[in-house]
């Protein structure tokens, strides 16, 4: 290992200046090469989650996105799904603040009667076994437990609270705060996605 | 061997006093509160009582003969007390695997990894406790209905605990007074009327419990008092600041395991500090906390994990609050 | 030292995670099942190779007074590429592993082999160090992350093995990393000492 270079001033700016160079060149190189399979790994994450919650569609719901701003600046996504020039549901990106820690974010799908298809839970920080249920819980097709599903139900004509308040929906076992959290932000994304159709927007 | 587990140090005047003797004197302070978990909840008290002594016996024998290899200690009496303190600590419709696997978590991980009696550092029938409530939460929080002598084992009706309710409720908006109508009355949960684990529910029979171990002087006063005095002083100045954020001092002394945590889980003697003003620092800790993750937390219950807590500081509490030495000097 | 012997010290006699008790972070924070832990563990083994051989190959030209900021770019790169390639990739594991990723930066594993063996050796030898630590850590990660996943879920790389309502949560949560990685390390310990 003969021949190390003397700390200098020089020698070390050239050094690190060289270091830093290479490696920022190589980075960019790299950035450059991977930006589009990142791109489209994101892109089909989200289309993962429309597709999962809507019926069949041939469009490209993420391109005809609109979305509204709620009272805690986060914004509501309201994601499209045609086939053909036919709306058969829409996707929509909701939130609640009323979870046990923090916010949780479901992807909800309604049909064109206001009807929910399907729902995939996109981020929580929900206790572990408690509040986690809520993926499968509400969408369960096991007949004894037909009162915890609320898939075809419609927000609009239906309680879509938990018994212990009145509603049709039984809660997540010993997990009350996530159920009624989880079913608000069906109700928010039902209200907006309401106003809207009303609105005759889309 | 018995006498080498005795790690406190000098001054030890014998006085006839053994491990023994005392362990089994808290046993017997434990009795009351027992027996009012067999009236409250009848046949499945006893099944989970029987099942975690058994299980703490067996797993403290199995775990000194074959993995430590060392002498045989189960007749000291401390697995008796841990295994009636963990049954204390659940609800009394627990599945029998759920509770033995609480037993070897206690004895296994609180007391022999830590080389057994004297040198853990947490209370084990706790560390049982935490370790059930967090990888079983569903029936860790399912508290039976208490009905009496009549109830079975497996009882299908659950109801929430004081503390739970008042919680579930502040959460989703309701206001103080009108939860305050859903909870049992003071006399109610004094007596024992209300959901919650086995043993914590009945205040009257841990009191006498305490009042028994005072006169024989298993322990002293210092930690319970300091524990339930501060729990009541904040809560009482939270109650005065906004009567209707806050539930008031009673509601906080009666409900929960903070009765059962004071008298009998923050005094046990190898996680509790030496010294009586030790003692009081430990005691308050446990208090402050214990209504910071009540009030401010997610879990509607914090004694236990607030006795955990402070166990762990009981070493370094020793270093700096040592009981002073006989003819020593104030500096 | 033969080349054979730098391969058995990293992988098992100075293992990063229970020997050296190197790199905690990643090791509790990710391994909360068995892939997790094994795609940390490739990961970082990737980067170690590849910063041992490049330190190795330009330690001779850098002043000892700018070694370490030297070092921590080259390994830095390497993660950043690492990271970019995952995301690409295979995005349902760097999701997974998210934050940990470019943790790897200052991983005291990686860092540590550039500035103890890879400045001070040959380019072949460093390699070997760095394949050999690289998959001792991505071992321990992987057993970690297995007994997780078991004790946790009932699962193994994701096959069930049991019902999932008998499996104990807590191994799944942070305080179970702390729990199983201190029975693991006393039990290799043993294991060494018999």
């Amino acid at each position: 290992m003969a021949g190390k270079k003397e700390s200098t001033f020089i020698n070390m700016v050239l050094v690190l200046f060289i270091v830093t160079l290479v490696a920022s060149a190589a980075l960019g190189g790299l950035y450059e090469l991977t930006k589009e399979p990142i791109a489209a790994a994101k892109l089909a994450k989200k289309l993962k989650a429309i597709k999962e919650v809507v019926p069949e569609f041939d469009n490209n719901p993420s391109e005809e996105m609109y979305s509204v701003e709620m009272p805690t600046g986060d914004l509501l996504e309201f994601y499209p799904a045609k086939k053909g020039s036919e709306l058969v549901g829409t996707a929509v990106k909701t939130f609640t603040t009323n979870g046990f820690s923090g916010y949780i974010w479901i992807m909800v799908g309604f049909k064109p009667d206001g009807s929910i298809n399907n729902y995939s839970v996109l981020e929580h920080k929900e206790t572990p076994g408690l509040g986690t249920k809520m993926e499968p819980w509400f969408k369960t097709t096991d007949p004894a437990k037909a009162k915890c599903s609320i898939l075809g139900k419609n927000p609009g004509t239906a309680n879509l609270t938990v018994s212990k308040d009145g509603g049709e929906v039984d809660a997540i076992t010993a997990a009350t705060i996530s159920s009624r959290a989880f079913l608000d932000a069906v109700q928010t994304a039902y209200n907006e996605y309401n106003k809207q159709m009303e609105g005759g927007t889309k | 061997m018995n006498t080498k587990v005795l790690v406190a140090p000098s001054p030890h005047v014998h006085s006839g006093d053994s491990i023994q003797k005392n362990m089994y004197g808290v046993v017997f302070a434990m009795l009351p509160a027992l027996l009012f978990s067999f009236f409250y909840f009848g046949l499945g008290a006893l099944v989970v009582t029987l099942t975690a002594v058994a299980s703490c016996y067996l797993f403290e024998f199995l775990i000194q003969k074959y993995i430590l290899k060392t002498e045989v200690t189960i007749n000291d009496g401390s697995a008796l007390i841990t295994g009636i303190l963990l049954a204390f600590n659940v609800p009394s419709n627990l599945p029998i695997w759920i509770i033995m696997i609480g037993a070897l978590v206690a004895i296994g991980i609180g007391k022999m990894t830590f080389g057994g009696l004297g040198n853990n550092v947490f209370n084990p029938a706790l560390v049982g406790r935490v370790f059930l409530l967090i990888s079983f939460p569903v029936q860790m929080t399912s508290w039976p209905v208490s009905k009496g002598l009549t109830s079975g084992y497996i009882d299908v009706e659950t109801g929430a605990t004081p503390l739970a309710i008042i919680k579930e409720g502040l959460k989703s908006g309701q206001s103080l007074s009108s939860l305050m109508d859903k909870i049992p009355s003071n006399m109610d949960m004094f007596l024992g009327n209300m959901g919650g684990s086995m043993g914590e529910i009945a205040g009257a029979a841990l009191v006498l419990g305490l009042i028994y171990m005072l006169i024989r002087k298993i322990i002293t006063w210092h930690i319970p008092v300091a524990v339930i005095g501060s729990v009541a002083i904040l809560t009482g100045i939270l109650h005065m600041i906004s009567p209707e954020a806050y539930a008031g001092p009673v509601f906080h002394i009666l409900t929960g395991g903070l009765l059962l945590g004071a008298i009998f889980m923050a005094t046990d003697y190898v996680t509790s500090p030496m010294s009586n003003k030790g003692m009081i620092i430990y005691g308050v800790g446990i208090g402050v906390l214990t209504v910071v993750i009540r009030v401010f937390g997610a879990y509607p219950e914090g004694v236990s994990f607030a006795i955990l807590i402070m166990n762990a500081f009981v070493p370094l509490i020793n270093v700096y609050v040592k009981p002073k030495r006989f003819g020593e000097k104030r500096k | 030292m033969t080349n054979k012997d730098i391969f058995l010290r990293g992988f098992f006699k100075e293992n990063a995670v229970f020997t050296l008790l190197l790199g905690m972070c990643p090791t509790l924070g990710v391994t909360s099942s068995a892939i997790n832990g094994l795609g940390m563990g490739l990961a970082t083994t990737f980067v170690l190779i590849m910063s041992n051989l490049v330190i190795s190959l330009v330690s001779s030209f850098i002043p000892d007074k700018v070694k370490i900021p030297s070092f921590i770019v080259i390994i830095a790169s390497f993660v950043t590429m690492v990271d970019l390639l995952m995301a690409g990739y295979v995005p349902a594991l760097h999701e997974q592993l998210g934050v940990f990723i470019p943790l790897i930066v200052v991983n005291c594993v990686v860092l540590g082999r550039a500035e103890a063996f890879a400045s001070k050796n040959k380019m072949v030898p460093s390699i070997i160090d760095g394949i050999s630590m690289g998959l001792g850590f991505a071992m321990a990660l992987t057993m970690l992350g297995a007994i997780r996943e078991f004790f946790g879920s009932g699962k193994m790389f994701g096959v069930t093995l049991f019902n999932e309502t008998y499996g104990m949560l807590v191994f799944v949560l942070a305080p179970g990393a702390f729990i199983a990685l201190g029975y693991l390390i006393a039990f290799i310990n043993r294991v060494r000492k018999a």
